[in-house]
């Protein structure tokens, strides 16, 4: 047999070796539980580990795949799921004290989908407490580290999910997106991270109070665009148990995703987005934005009329909807927050109701100046984020340095780390971050692209191609080691 | 403002048994002026004729 690169392995890769029985599900899922067990005591991505039934699970798989039932590209995969979705039998936490012994008693649908997929669950990943935040420092269940720069953090709240893709501790992960809590880890980490069209995804199973129930979504984490587009497939659809999922039809994701992008034209957004970046992201994108272009595709500047009303309009969706699910846990177990979100939980009883319908009513005039722009347009480009991975320290003081000023990192509103990702909260487009280089310190830079209400298969075709042509996959991180962490 | 916000915060402070200190009460005044000050300019847009949006509609899909 070769000798395995684990480091290296894709889903697309790895199922066709499953597929040609090359490869063994129950050794892939120990080489797995292996790499966990040596890297997670320094990375903590995972909070818990369901060792014994993914062995169990694998067993099933190997059994099924050698009597010829091979399910398709999932089968025998490994995969981790974010705490704050439901799992049967399995603690789910939300990264909370108040759920640190709650153990359900059903799988969220998109669980359910991935496990009739064939897909092997090795455990939940940390995030931050009640997905309220973008850094993965939790009280209660310790900090996740980035694999690039252990000192630094993942970003978050699916911060758990994306260190552990980076470092190869699962092939894929499902996250949930708030604000940009898939997309803002995924760019720190170097993952792709996409969130599909509000409603694509069915978000049953969701633990309430992790999100708005409008602005929310569940995402994917993986190492390559083909990788999410095959993961897509098996979670997206319609679900009678999630009356916010949509009937959309699903089509085939990955059917058009190596077709050339010659013609397309793509959207760079003029007012919003340059004077917020630093200097090393801004270039990365530039250069993105160049090689695009070289693809053969169009670039043409739009604005937004009320982009600059988004993170209000945000602000008030997810706290609003959000505090409204944690009110009786605040009631009965105040304690069981940490002081700072106790804090925010607070103000956001404050927002008055007219305050909330008078967002709704913004937003939709939000949502109807982008349709427009997708008149004209195939898909946006933006950086995902403005900075790259800050420190652990910088995080806890709540400052960053960039180009030399001090910025803080929680202004009111929105946080700087999703400036450049609410605003498909908001309108519910489909958006992916990939990586698209590096800063100076070798920390991995992300480029977003968004495109229309579920078009998905184009976001996949234009990110696929720049990802082949850029191919900044290659470069990974160094395997984590102790002595990295201060 | 600051003292309604500051009276509304102290009223739940007592019925939802916080334990707040004098310096939390303080705290969460500033956050809340500051949320209250990001959200004002909601209220300056004209909205007639504009209903809210209550699902994310995704019936229209481009051809």
């Amino acid at each position: 047999m070769k000798p395995i690169d684990i480091e290296a392995m894709t889903i697309g890769a790895v199922s066709r070796q499953i597929r040609g029985k090359e490869l063994s599900p129950v050794e892939l899922t120990d080489l797995f539980l292996q790499r966990i067990k040596k890297l997670n005591p320094v990375l903590n991505a995972y909070v818990t580990v369901t060792e014994e039934r993914a062995r169990a699970d694998a067993k099933g798989a190997e059994k099924e795949i050698s009597r010829g039932r091979y399910r398709g590209p999932l089968h025998g995969i490994p995969f981790s799921i974010k705490d704050n979705l439901v799992t049967e039998g399995i603690r789910t936490t939300a990264g909370s004290k108040v759920l640190a012994e709650w153990v359900p008693d059903h799988d969220a649908t998109v669980v359910e989908r991935l496990r009739k997929a064939g897909a092997i669950i090795l455990g939940k990943a940390n995030m931050h407490e009640w997905a309220s935040g973008g850094t993965t420092i939790n009280p209660y269940y310790g900090t996740t580290r980035n694999p690039w720069d252990l000192n630094r953090v993942p970003g978050g709240s699916s911060g758990g999910s994306a260190s552990a893709v980076a470092a190869t501790l699962c092939l894929g992960s499902i996250g949930t997106d708030n604000a940009g809590s898939v997309r803002n880890p995924a760019s720190f980490c170097g993952t792709v991270g996409l969130k599909a069209t509000y409603g694509r995804v069915s978000r049953f199973g969701d633990v309430p109070g992790t999100g708005g129930f409008s602005s929310d979504h569940f995402g994917i984490f993986s190492k390559s665009i083909s990788d999410c587009a095959t993961t897509l497939q098996a979670i997206a659809g319609h679900d009678p148990r999630d009356p916010l999922s949509s009937e959309h039809p699903v089509g085939h994701f990955s059917r058009h995703i190596a077709k050339s992008v010659k013609g397309l034209k793509f959207g760079v957004l003029s007012g919003y987005f340059e004077d917020k970046v630093a200097t090393e992201v801004k270039t990365a994108i530039d250069e993105a934005v160049r090689l695009l272009h070289s693809l053969g595709m169009k670039r043409v500047e739009f604005s937004i009329p009320h982009m600059d009303l988004i993170p209000a309009v945000q602000t008030v969706t997810s706290r609003v909807e959000n505090v409204v699910h944690l009110m009786p846990h605040m009631k009965s177990r105040p304690n069981d927050f940490s002081r700072p979100l106790l804090h925010r939980l607070i103000g956001s009883l404050m927002i008055p109701a007219s305050t909330y319908v008078t967002a709704q009513r913004v937003r939709r005039t939000i949502c109807e100046e982008f349709e427009k722009a997708f008149d004209k347009l195939d898909v946006i480009v933006t950086p995902t984020t403005p900075i790259t991975a800050p420190t652990i320290d910088e995080c806890k003081e709540g400052f960053v340095e960039i180009d030399g000023k001090k910025i803080a990192l929680q202004p009111a509103g929105v946080s700087l780390g999703t400036t450049f990702t609410v605003p498909f909260n908001v309108t519910g487009l489909p958006a992916v971050s990939l990586c698209c280089g590096f800063s100076s310190s070798g920390l991995p830079i992300g480029l977003q692209i968004v495109g229309g209400n579920f078009e998905e298969s184009r976001v996949f075709q234009v990110a696929h191609a720049y990802e082949q042509a850029a191919r900044w996959f290659e470069k990974r991180p160094e395997s984590p080691k102790n002595g990295g962490v201060r | 403002v600051e003292a309604e916000m500051e009276e509304q915060i102290r009223k739940l402070n007592a019925e939802y048994g916080f334990n707040l200190s004098e310096d939390e009460i303080k705290l969460i005044v500033q956050q809340a002026e500051k949320t209250e000050r990001l959200l004002r300019p909601l209220n300056e847009l004209d909205l007639i004729d504009v209903m809210p949006i209550l699902k994310v509609e995704k019936k229209k899909v481009k051809k």
